[in-house]
């Protein structure tokens, strides 16, 4: 199996402009569309992607945030509150996927009660 | 070509009106903002700092001066936001 060339590796010692940057996620295709965001610091929100730049700060329109349990604040709840327009900092984002690209499975950790 | 908005542009529309912050954790920031720079630190203004204290309940503290917000933190950014008191219906206890 030959080794592909990565992108960003330069041929020879000429110090060639670097090939420009694609973005692996292909954000103009979810232009308008709903998206799901994770961020780090365990906010979730969903809201209608308006735009980026390829440190992928985004904006949201109609955003809403998954509000999280009060008790337990790792727990995120179905309920949300409205923010509207917002900016999603590049930095803090962990996840970007079409709002109707997840759905929750049957948790496959749950170790069997009989061996 | 789609036409999209920049964020930083979207930042840049918002000086000189209220901006609501939303930082890493559960603490958010409401402030006129004045300036920011690459890595998204802010000037605010008038800055009213919601976090919440050892039971959970949310304190609100007014900060007086400009601060400089450090954008480490910085997750969420909404221009012309009002602040959690408009949506949420949390408890809430005004701290000078």
């Amino acid at each position: 199996m030959s080794k592909e060339k990565t992108p960003y590796k330069s041929s020879g010692t000429s110090a060639s402009a670097p090939p420009k940057k694609e973005s692996i996620l292909e954000l103009n295709r979810l232009v308008d569309a709903k998206v799901h965001v994770k961020c780090l610091g365990g906010r979730e929100v969903v809201g209608t992607l308006k735009g980026y730049d390829e440190l992928v700060n985004l904006v949201l329109d109609d955003t809403e945030e998954y509000l999280r349990d009060p008790d337990d604040l790792s727990k995120i709840t179905e309920t949300t509150r409205k923010l509207g327009l917002v900016v999603v900092r590049g930095t803090q984002v962990s996840l970007v996927s079409p709002q109707d690209g997840m759905e929750e499975i049957a948790n496959p950790f749950i170790a069997a009660d009989q061996d | 070509m789609v036409l999209t908005i920049l964020p930083l542009e979207l930042i840049d529309k918002a000086i000189g009106s209220k901006i609501w912050i939303l930082m890493r954790g559960q603490t958010e920031i409401v402030g006129t903002l004045r300036g920011f720079d690459d890595y998204v630190n802010l000037v605010l203004d008038d800055a009213v700092e919601y976090s919440p204290d050892v039971h959970g309940e949310i304190c609100k503290t007014k900060l007086e001066s400009e601060i400089l917000l450090n954008g480490n933190h910085v997750t969420i950014l909404i221009p012309g936001g009002d602040g959690p008191e408009d949506s949420m219906a949390t408890n809430f206890k005004a701290v000078e």
